[in-house]
């Protein structure tokens, strides 16, 4: 699953799955493209996750090779919804996506990590080992 | 849609209802019809209830009246006629004399009109009234064979003057006019006289009530009469040719086309003058020109005339010497046009005393009444139901003939007022902005990712100039409201003087509410041409594209590290901000994420294609020649493309980033994310905590710090300054004190 990430071809077939990680963690793996057409399935994905009562979500941007404006809008929407102690994490190490956060300036709002494990290690973790 | 397809049920429905009141109007005119006839013809047997009368005599003298004007002495005898009944209406009731004027009128009518028919007939026998008509029918101009009819009538109604006069035994005020009598006409008119004399006599108090109606109808005599005379007048001119062929051989002709303006005269004066003041020779003469004059008006009244000559049928004698009278001089039945051979028809039997041969209309009336009766119920409901059908039809497309033209004109205004929006949220700037050559260009997406893409050049005070280029998210016309908000939120900043960033900083806090969770990326720039500097900020947006002149001078590379948040998603922006020196020629590209996200090969267009095909543009090519070309390269485009070129003249300096700035606050201050930005500024690895160790402290617990990075060639300095945005402190500060 994880060796289709890097494969350009695999752009336009897109596939989008949620797995339970434990009582209050959905992890979310996007594979293809997230724009206009696909976006609106990742946006419902969460908000159902949300419903159901998970508080930390995990979208996994590994396996997507492309993001507009518009899953950037979802992200953004989701994230401003989080109720409080609520979590947007994103999985992501493709350089052309990290750019789209980055130019966007949304690298700041999100909490990026490069694995799934990063995200799922805590901040505590990831501090300790980012230094 | 639903609205649209509700409306048109609507109309539908509304469109059964009337088909089905039209039904039902259609069936009850086709049962009443029956009936209706069945009950006139037993009035016409009862000798007429008084209803038929009036209307039936009321006509005649009335016409008399127009009919004698446009002739040159009929005025005298038509007026004589109309005119006495309207004094001795106004009177109460009319004398006896009078009344039997007006009924000899009447009658004179009637009996002429049966002079009329026998001349159709073609008995051989004299008529004045009934020569006239013959004349104007045998030669031919008439060829219409309506107004054959109506000459016949005309000059039936002619006679019906004559008689009335002679009835009276009264003077005629136009004996002049009388030289121009015709013999024909003067000898019809004796018969006519005769006639209207022996009506007269058997129908006086009728008469005398029809000439009280006549003028009921007529308001008075002398005004009516004039304004007939003034109708005719204007009706005769027009008529001339009939008029003179109407004549026959004899003088007439030349009587028939006398100048009106002499007719009117006597008209005039005979009505108001001398009511009832006639001679037979003006009535001699009135004739012809009855006959002649006013085909048309003629024509209404030949009917009740004829109607009243049916019911009264004690007038028969009279009729028959007009018959006679009508004889005489007439031309030969084989020359008689088709009108007067209708009139022929139609007369003959009311002379007869055929209660229902009213003329043309009432004997098609008649026929579709015996047609009616034997028709079967089954027959007369389809035909009912066809003619609702017909009528509910030409109702529809004459409606929808209406809403076609309506739709059309919405079209027109539709097209133009969008028009006008597209130029209010899509200006056309000037070639020319000072030293800059300005260019801008859209292309909307292919397919449902239109819409959302704004941008905007304008100059500003100092000779600056501004350039905004933005996309709201969201697409099509939900985005519409959003892109002119935002676009003219950040104008009125930039015009009231805030440089990009302040800009950017105050629109976001003001359109965070008024968004609604959409959120716009957006780069807002100044140029300073003395200067020559640019100074933009992004929110979320891609930064504009900095080329020199020449193809390698070099494509400024800005840091985009620790960029500012689009407006609306909740969070500060407006944060950063770059000046960059233009020095020599150089080319400014701002676009929108539609041109760097189309495809080629499966792949993103990207920016570092679209400044290739950026350098490869002419200098003479703009921001349209831009966008043609990435849409000829790429196969997809889902977004829309926007792009603004600002052009720059001068030598082959190359373009440089002057200045970084970066706005934190306490917390963002010790983040790996300045750290980075920092770092991309050149600033060494040993400095950078001490920087971010001094902004830490100079912002404070709440406040914010600027950390401007300076690059001078040689080591980049950098410098912490707290400045806020003036506008949004100030609001909060104003606040503060209310509470």
């Amino acid at each position: 699953m994880r060796s289709k990430a890097d494969n350009n071809d695999s752009a336009g077939a897109f596939a989008i799955d949620r797995r339970e990680l434990d009582a209050r963690t959905s992890a979310i793996a996007v594979t293809g493209e997230l724009d206009l057409t696909t976006a609106p399935q990742l946006k419902w994905m969460l908000v159902d996750a949300i419903e159901e009562g998970r508080s930390r979500l995990v979208v996994d941007l590994s396996a997507t090779s492309f993001m507009d404006s518009t899953a950037l809008g979802v992200l953004v929407g989701v994230n401003r919804g989080l109720e409080p102690g609520g979590q947007l994490l994103i999985v992501c190490s493709r350089p052309s996506l990290l750019r789209i956060f980055e130019l966007s300036g949304m690298d700041g709002a999100f909490t990026i990590c490069a694995t799934l494990d990063d995200a799922l290690a805590g901040p505590a973790q990831r501090a300790a080992e980012a230094s | 849609m639903t609205g649209r397809s509700r409306g048109r049920s609507r109309r539908g429905r509304a469109f059964r209802r009337l088909a089905l009141v039209a039904l039902a109007a259609c069936a009850l005119a086709l049962a009443f019809i029956p009936s209706a006839t069945a009950k006139r013809d037993r009035e016409k047997a009862a000798g007429g209830s008084t209803a038929t009368t009036t209307t039936a005599a009321a006509s005649p003298p009335s016409t008399t009246a127009s009919t004698g004007a446009p002739q040159a002495s009929a005025p005298s005898a038509a007026t004589t006629t109309s005119a006495p009944a309207a004094t001795h209406k106004h009177d109460g009731g009319g004398s006896e004399r009078s009344a039997g004027g007006t009924a000899g009128a009447g009658k004179g009518g009637s009996s002429a009109g049966k002079g009329g028919s026998s001349a159709s007939k073609a008995e051989g026998q004299g008529g004045a009234g009934a020569s006239g008509t013959g004349d104007g029918g045998s030669h031919g101009h008439a060829g219409a064979g309506r107004r054959g009819a109506t000459h016949a009538g005309g000059a039936g109604k002619g006679a019906g003057a004559q008689g009335a006069p002679e009835a009276t035994e009264e003077a005629s005020a136009g004996g002049e006019e009388q030289a121009t009598a015709e013999t024909q006409a003067v000898r019809g008119a004796g018969h006519g006289q005769g006639s209207g004399r022996k009506t007269s006599k058997g129908h006086h108090k009728e008469g005398a009530s029809e000439g009280a109606r006549a003028h009921e109808s007529g308001k008075h005599g002398k005004t009516k009469a004039e304004e007939k005379a003034e109708q005719e007048k204007t009706e005769r001119e027009g008529e001339q040719p009939a008029g003179s062929g109407q004549g026959g051989g004899s003088t007439t002709p030349a009587l028939g086309s006398t100048p009106p303006a002499e007719a009117l005269a006597p008209v005039a004066s005979a009505a108001s003058a001398t009511p009832g003041a006639t001679s037979p020779g003006p009535v001699a003469s009135t004739l012809p020109g009855a006959g002649l004059a006013t085909p048309a008006r003629a024509a209404h009244r030949a009917r009740p005339a004829r109607r009243s000559a049916r019911r009264h049928r004690a007038g028969r004698p009279a009729a028959v010497g007009a018959r006679a009278a009508a004889g005489v001089g007439l031309a030969p039945p084989g020359t008689l046009d088709r009108g007067a051979g209708a009139g022929a028809a139609r007369t003959p039997r009311a002379s007869r005393g055929h209660r229902s041969s009213d003329g043309p209309a009432s004997r098609i009336v008649t026929t579709i009444t015996r047609i009616v009766d034997v028709v079967p119920a089954a027959a007369r409901i389809l035909i009912g139901v066809l003619l609702a059908l017909a009528l509910a039809l030409a109702a529809r497309s004459l409606l929808s003939g209406l809403r076609t033209r309506r739709l059309e004109r919405q079209r027109r205004e539709l097209l133009a007022d969008v028009g006008l929006l597209q130029a209010a949220l899509l200006p056309e700037p000037p070639a020319r902005l000072g030293p800059v050559g300005t260019s801008v260009a859209y292309s909307p997406a292919e397919g449902p990712g239109a819409g959302g893409d704004f941008y905007d050049v304008f100059a500003l005070e100092d000779g600056l100039l501004a350039v905004i280029v933005g996309d709201v998210s969201g697409h099509g016309r939900q985005a519409l409201p959003h892109t002119a908000l935002v676009r003219f939120t950040l104008r009125a900043y930039l015009e009231a003087g805030l440089a990009p960033r302040d800009a950017l900083q105050t629109a976001g806090a003001v359109l965070e509410r008024q968004l609604g969770g959409v959120f716009a990326t957006v780069v807002v720039a100044t140029y300073e041409p003395r200067e020559r500097v640019l100074t933009y900020a992004s929110a979320g947006h891609p930064p504009p594209l900095v080329l020199g002149g020449p193809g390698d001078a070099g494509t400024l590379s800005p840091v985009t590290i620790c960029g500012a948040p689009p407006i609306g998603t909740g969070m500060r922006t407006g944060t950063r901000q770059t000046t960059v020196a233009l020095p020599g020629r150089a080319r400014v590209c701002f676009y929108t994420d539609g041109v760097t996200e189309a495809r080629i090969d499966g792949e993103l267009f990207g920016s570092a294609r679209l400044t290739e095909v950026l350098a490869e543009l002419p200098p003479e090519a703009g921001a349209a020649e831009l966008l043609e070309r990435v849409a000829a390269y790429a196969e997809a485009r889902p977004d829309d493309m926007a792009a603004c070129v600002l052009s720059v003249e001068g030598g082959d300096e190359a373009p440089r980033v002057l200045v970084e700035e970066l706005e934190i606050d306490r917390e963002e201050a010790t983040s790996m994310r300045t750290e980075s930005f920092l770092r991309a500024c050149g600033v060494e690895r040993g400095g950078i905590a001490e920087v971010t160790g001094s902004a830490f402290g100079a912002a404070g617990r709440a406040g914010t710090v600027v950390l401007e990075v300076r690059d001078d060639g040689g080591t980049p300095e950098v410098s912490l300054r707290r400045d806020h945005v003036s506008y949004l402190h100030a609001r909060r500060a104003e606040v503060g004190v209310a509470r």
